[in-house]
């Protein structure tokens, strides 16, 4: 998930116009939304997996 | 020094089928659009989440779904595989073993094989958006 997470983010940042700085910004805010948002669901489908 | 993004893209007459070649080759092989177009870290950060995604999901033993699918998932499965241009062709060459479906490997290879088509069809519009002039 985290290769993942990682690989996705980069192409996002890549894509618009944006400066180099922004775009790591982008690429990390991105990153962590993506961990984020996969561990939130995984913990939220727990109580189904019981 | 000129950044990435400093390239005038705009008053300059083009020839109206340049765009769509930039689009196919940005297609055929993930990141040259935007090398033809100059856009060096778009290029490579293209370049490498596609190939990253692509040989991970064939390492991982993955699906790669052929035009001949017998249902609706197949078929949009081949849609987002076929995006990944070039990389798609070499994997149906070297997919001798088929998918890995025994374990869960195989269905997180599959998903990583179908976002590497996806990844690489944003950066097919986004190069095309370049070349047309309508993004920086």
């Amino acid at each position: 998930m985290v290769f993942f997470a990682l690989l996705v983010s980069v192409a996002f940042a890549c894509a618009g116009s944006r400066s180099i700085q922004t775009r790591i910004k982008y690429a990390l805010w991105c990153f962590l939304l993506f961990l984020a948002i996969g561990v939130g669901i995984a913990w939220l489908m727990y109580p189904l997996s019981r | 020094m000129a950044t990435d993004d400093s390239l005038p893209t705009s008053g300059v007459k083009q020839n109206p089928a340049t765009p769509a070649f930039i689009a196919m080759a940005a297609w055929i092989v993930p990141g040259l659009g935007h090398l033809l177009l100059r856009r060096w870290a778009r290029a490579l950060g293209f370049f490498l989440a596609t190939a990253g995604l692509a040989l991970t999901g064939l390492a991982l033993r993955g699906e790669v779904f052929s035009s001949h699918s017998q249902d609706p998932f197949g078929a949009l499965g081949f849609l987002a595989d076929l995006g990944s241009g070039i990389f798609y062709f070499v994997s149906r060459i070297f997919e001798t073993a088929g998918p890995d479906i025994s374990q869960a490997s195989g269905d997180y290879g599959t998903r990583f094989i179908a976002a590497s088509g996806i990844v690489n069809l944003l950066g097919v519009i986004d190069a095309f958006g370049i070349a047309r002039g309508r993004r920086d």
